[in-house]
């Protein structure tokens, strides 16, 4: 997402500028100081949490067994006591399928977002790191994805991966395999701003002193990029696994809304707005309450996710 | 300049063919284009067998891919099924400017298939884009020289909402308060689907009208991030020496906004608005998928439903040539822009 | 941002006024009749060899034609034949191989050039010619061959009597004049430009314009050799989604829709839309994997078939999804009562006779896990479906009723082109994937010849299109199959059909949910018409506005 970076560098005032006077405090202090000042985000933060607090917490009031509870007599009910955000095409409780399609749809983000970071990291690592032929095949390979509009190869993706997995069961629920195939598609598909982040990264820091003398020292290569290279520059990588997360509900939000995500019972935020389309009118309450979960979650992941900037990674404000 | 050109375009060449590949790849694997042919029941088995041959997905992917690239109108190939070749193929390649016929409208060649669909969506995209610049102009300008106010803060949040809005959130509910609840209100209220509305012809009037909830849902959020850049950029700008020396020699503040301090801020946003053509692009799949929009986006998920291969490979080779392209020409205006910057 | 916002509202409601001034001026007395029909899908050609879509193929009744169309009760009515050939007069000959058609002779193309013999023998050529890669062959790969003896006559033989003639051939013919030269010079019509745009046909309307994702507009024939039609342009807007078919149905600005969901009937009904209801031989329902080597084993015992259709409350689904707009089928052949004569009568929804049912073949639940097991195995089955609403609806119903039964599925959604995909490329259903598989299909209506419950039709490395889902090889089935195919003969041919439904019926090889009629919506514009289930157009020459507009 190019515009991301854009946004999250200039989003907050220079507050703190004054910080470099203060005298130096351990790291952490520092940046949780930081964070602590940045309004927005905490307020993110804090919505973020009553919002996984509604999706992980709503389980122990509402049984998934009721979210998928079918009762055709009672379709397409406005919202009333017994079913606060009114009943699906189905009869099934719209309340109930937000808290557990809100689960599915942060689980997507996380597991999508830990594809991505991997996949950015190593593709990233390998080309700062080794440079040369390695450094440019790759990097032309992350201008070729990057190149076509992520929905465009969401879709391709999502038809290419579609149905070859069948459904899991965890933890005593079963789990459409869509679930998996969305998670690794949008993990296919967003690792390659990542990777040019973690590339430049390496490509400054692999000059450092430290590193030739751990390289003089003969010290393996790996090592060096995991225990050397690595730690110095996990600061950017984290600001943008976590506003990965927001960019990765969005994304199963569009593809599911399209669709072609995961398929029906198992809910997610976005698969709950598929074929809204036919009831905009009748029924607004059916896209109505997913919608603007999707939206205050992703509001409050890029709040969080800026104020994590200015706290741990002031440097990269600037594009 | 002239070699700096020249050398980005030769580098695009091997990315596009690069992008092409890893296309096909993915494309070959969509679902069977001769599934259903758009009929409500299955294709019999025996025509299955014989539309596979004469369209040629019988070949391996290779095979297939150089096909699709060079054509095959240097081959026979084999039509009535006896394994022998005895036709010449009448395809062109994509090298020589030859896509292909689409799988779904047969006998139409897929980029005339495109090409009817490109205007409608780059009207979207040219008013989107307009609506962009001048609202983000208005808007970031406007909280960089009132920093800190409230109207400052208020729009920060405001543009974080936008930028955060999913592109089919924003388009129902517009949908709702600008089409449902200002007809149930009895006001003037707008039409949610189409171009145009046949009763009355394709008239301008009728377009643009059909294009305000449209472009309004693509613009939200570009809207939301260049307005917050836009006034980052020109407070940066306001600090810089040569904005205190004009202070200082007292030129009325108007001129120093306008002509010096927006000037120098419009270079960045420059690169900016060339490098998220994708995004727009992308925005366009959903925006015209809700409101029925007959452009490119509608267009390509229609006919991927179908493996319509020949128009799914056009467009995306349509795009990503449009993405170079634009890489290209942002490159070029930003150093014409910025006499700083020469091209060695 | 605000400001923006501020702006935008300004500017629409200044462009909204703009528009509307010019649009409420008075109409001139003397417009034409339009009519404007609402259509959700667009059509991919309008060549009739070249599509398999239905919006194109009942299109053609405008501007092209069957030999023969079918009138609302689904009965036959010669349109460019003088009469319908039968055994009595002399059209079928007593083995039942030969077919002889008799032309009208005052056909004629809209552009004046007389319609003969020639123009379907040329159909016939390039349908079968393997220069042209045509949709499908069938019927016309069964003729042994085609003559035209003279210029309003032609013969059909065939190698085996050929039942299913009536509702197979010459669906739409090619004007021989405009595409024998494209052919001769580009040695196929596949990229003819009269398939998108086929400006000389012979219906009572013509096509003037196709504007792509938007409206296809039909005017009035000068040279139709029939009665003039009453109304002078059908303009055919093709919308994406049934909520803006249902809304411009509502505003008014269509005529006519199609395939109206079924939730929608009540709302359009109470706009004094009339819905009509056209059986065309669809049903919805339920195929089971039955096989040994690639399906689930409780699947082989009859008593588990019969346990998930008394399992399955129907009726309920129809009640409520379908708002008893529909009924259950008890058979594949409910829109033909004379082939479902005497009718099979339908499995009840009795969960505790399904239950005797599955304990009696053993499958119950040892280990307590709320699903019933057997040797080990776990009675869980694979249920998939395509990607339509309804249908996953249906889905999450069935899964909650089976539950109940101690029947688990897991749900399955694909794609139709994935759905539908053949088994050499990776078919869910032809690959043996789906334990149930759900969709709605018709025979060759009106005629109910059907092809994929032979035994050679089982997918194979060897036989990769196989069309054999099932995987069932019925020995008895597979013969009564090719018999009837044969049976020229009427009454034989009803006695057939009669042990194929048993059997059906007997071994819940196909279990229906429901009829899946076409759902008509006519404005209160129109009048006089009529609509068929296989050739709705029939008499749209006929239609009329209503008096008073």
């Amino acid at each position: 997402m190019g515009i991301l970076n854009i946004m999250i560098a200039e989003s907050t005032p220079n507050l703190f500028v004054d910080d470099l006077e203060t005298p130096p405090l351990p790291l952490t202090t520092l940046a949780w100081k930081r964070f602590k000042r940045h309004r927005m985000a905490m307020l993110g933060g804090v919505f973020l949490i009553l919002l996984v607090l509604y999706s992980f917490g709503g389980s122990l009031f509402v049984e998934e067994k009721y979210a998928n509870f079918t009762n055709p007599p009672i379709r397409l009910n406005t919202p009333s006591w017994q079913h606060p955000f009114g009943t699906d095409t189905v009869g099934r409780d719209v309340l109930a399928r937000t808290i557990y399609g809100g689960q599915i749809s942060m689980i997507i983000g996380i597991l999508a977002v830990i594809i991505e970071t991997s996949l950015g990291i190593l593709i990233g690592a390998l080309a700062g790191y080794y440079g040369g032929t390695i450094d440019s095949l790759l990097m032309r390979f992350t201008e070729a994805m990057l190149n076509i509009p992520e929905i465009f190869l969401l879709i391709v993706m999502a038809k290419f991966f579609g149905n070859k997995i069948p459904n899991l069961t965890l933890l005593g629920r079963t789990f459409s395999g869509s679930v998996v195939v969305i998670i690794v598609i949008i993990g296919l598909t967003s690792w390659m701003y990542l990777a040019r982040i973690v590339r430049a990264e390496f490509l400054s820091i692999k000059e450092n002193d430290f590193i030739l003398a751990a390289k003089a020292t003969g010290t393996s290569n790996t090592e060096i990029i995991i225990r050397h290279i690595l730690p110095n520059s996990i600061a950017p990588i984290i600001v943008s696994a976590t506003l990965g997360i927001a960019n990765a509900i969005l994304s199963e939000a569009y593809i599911s809304f399209l669709g072609l995500g995961v398929q029906p019972p198992t809910a997610t935020w976005g698969n709950m707005l598929d074929g809204a389309n036919n009831y905009i009118e009748s029924a607004p309450w059916l896209w109505f309450f997913p919608g603007l979960l999707i939206l205050l979650t992703v509001l409050s992941i890029n709040f969080l996710g800026d104020g994590l900037r200015d706290a741990i990674d002031p440097h990269s404000r600037a594009i | 300049m002239t070699r700096y050109i020249l050398h980005r375009i030769l580098q695009g060449i091997p990315l596009l063919f690069f992008i092409s590949i890893i296309l096909f790849v993915l494309m070959m694997n969509m679902g069977d284009p001769i599934a259903t042919m758009g009929g409500r029941t299955a294709t019999r088995p025996a025509d299955r067998e014989r539309l596979k041959r004469q369209l040629g997905l019988d070949k391996p992917i290779v095979v297939q891919y150089f096909y699709w690239l060079a054509g095959n109108d240097w081959t026979k190939i084999d039509l009535d099924g006896d394994g022998i070749g005895e036709t010449y193929g009448e395809r062109k390649g994509v090298l020589r400017g030859d896509f292909g016929y689409s799988l779904v409208n047969r006998g139409k060649p897929a980029l005339a298939v495109i090409g009817e669909r490109i205007p409608n969506t780059l009207i979207l995209m040219v008013a989107a884009e307009l609506v962009i610049i001048l609202g983000s102009l208005l808007v970031g300008v406007y909280s960089a020289l009132h920093q800190y106010s409230f109207t400052d803060h208020f729009i920060t949040t405001l543009s974080f909402i936008g930028y955060s809005m999913p592109i089919f959130f924003i388009a129902l509910l517009s949908m709702y308060i600008f089409a449902v609840l200002f007809k149930r209100w009895g006001l003037p209220y707008l039409p949610t689907v189409g171009m145009f509305d046949p009763q009355v012809g394709k008239t301008a009037g009728q377009v643009i009208l059909h294009m305000i909830l449209p472009v309004l849902s693509i613009s939200v959020i570009s809207l939301a991030a260049y307005s917050r850049y836009i006034r980052s950029t020109m407070l940066e700008v306001m600090n810089q020496d040569y904005i205190r020396t004009a202070k200082a020699k007292g030129l009325p503040r108007p001129q120093i906004v306008y002509i010096h301090a927006l000037k120098n801020a419009s270079l960045p946003i420059v690169t900016v608005i060339g490098l998220d053509l994708p995004l727009l692009l992308g925005g366009a799949v959903v925006t015209e998928r809700i409101f029925a929009w007959p452009g490119m986006g509608r267009l390509f998920l229609d006919h991927v439903e179908r493996g319509d291969l020949p128009v799914v490979m056009g467009i995306l080779m349509l795009i990503s040539v449009a993405v170079v392209v634009f890489q290209i020409l942002t490159d070029i205006v930003y150093a014409w822009l910025d006499p700083r910057i020469r091209f060695g | 941002m605000c400001n923006f916002k501020k702006y935008s509202q300004l500017i629409s409601v200044i462009v909204i006024t703009l528009i509307l001034i010019p649009a409420c001026g008075p109409k001139t007395s003397a417009s034409p009749k339009v009519t404007t029909f609402i259509f959700t899908q667009e059509f991919d050609t309008l060549n009739p060899l070249y599509s398999n879509m239905w919006f194109s193929q009942i299109t053609l009744e405008l501007w092209n034609g069957w030999a023969w169309n079918f009138n609302e009760k689904n009965e036959p009515v010669p349109y460019l034949v003088k009469e319908m050939p039968s055994i009595e007069n002399g059209g079928i000959s007593a083995d039942g191989k030969t077919i002889t058609v008799k032309l009208r002779e005052d056909l004629k193309w809209s552009d004046g050039i007389p319609l003969t013999s020639e123009d379907f023998v040329f159909t016939y050529d390039m349908t079968i010619s393997p220069k042209n890669a045509v949709a499908t062959t069938y019927p016309y790969d069964q003729l042994a061959s085609l003559e035209a003896p003279d210029k309003y006559t032609i013969v059909m033989k065939f190698n085996e009597p050929f039942a299913p003639w009536q509702a197979t051939f010459w669906k739409g013919i090619l004007p021989s004049h405009i595409l024998k030269p494209v052919f001769e010079n580009e040695g196929s019509i596949d990229n003819a430009e009269w398939n998108l745009k086929p400006t000389v046909g012979f219906g009572p309307y013509i096509f003037k314009e196709w504007e792509s994702g938007s409206y296809t507009r039909f005017v009035a024939n000068p040279n139709y050799w029939g009665p003039k039609p009453k109304i002078d342009e059908i303009f055919i807007r093709f919308v994406p989604d049934d909520a803006s078919q249902i809304n411009a149905l509502e505003a008014g600005d269509g005529d006519l829709g199609t395939f109206i969901a079924y939730s929608d009937i009540p709302k359009l009904e109470q706009e004094g839309i009339k819905i009509i209801p056209a059986f065309s031989g669809y049903n919805e329902g339920m195929f089971f994997l039955i096989s040994k080597e690639r399906g689930h084993p409780a699947m082989l015992d009859v008593r588990v078939r019969q346990a998930i259709a008394m399992g399955i409350d129907r009726e309920s689904i129809v009640k409520n999804l379908l708002l008893g707009k529909t009924a259950v089928p008890a058979s594949y052949w409910d829109a033909l009562p004379f082939y479902n004569t005497p009718p099979v009568q339908n499995y009840p929804y009795d969960p505790e006779a399904s239950n005797k049912l599955l304990d009696e073949a053993g499958w119950v639940d040892s280990n307590n896990d709320g699903v019933r097991d057997k040797d080990g195995v776990e009675l869980v089955l694979r249920y998939g479906t395509t990607t339509r609403e309804v249908r996953q609806d249906t889905q999450a119903v069935v899964q909650q009723d089976l539950a109940k039964i101690g029947i688990k599925v897991n749900l399955l959604n694909y794609d139709s082109d994935v759905f539908f995909a053949s088994y050499d490329k990776q078919g869910p259903a032809a690959t043996g994937q789906l334990d149930i598989m759900q969709w709605s299909d018709t025979t060759n209506f009106p005629d109910p010849d059907y092809y994929y419950w032979y035994c050679d039709e089982i997918p194979s490395a060897e036989n990769p299109q196989g069309a054999n889902w099932q995987y069932l090889c019925d020995e008895e089935l597979d013969s009564l199959f090719k018999l009837q195919a044969t049976q020229v003969n009427p009454e034989e041919r009803q006695k057939t059909y009669q042990k194929i439904n048993q059997i059906f019926h007997d071994n819940v090889y196909w279990l229906g949910l429901w009829q899946d009629p076409d759902m008509w919506a006519l404005g209160k514009r129109l009048s006089n018409y009529k609509i068929s289930g296989v050739t709705p157009f029939f008499s749209i020459g006929e239609w009329e506005f209503s008096s008073g507009e």
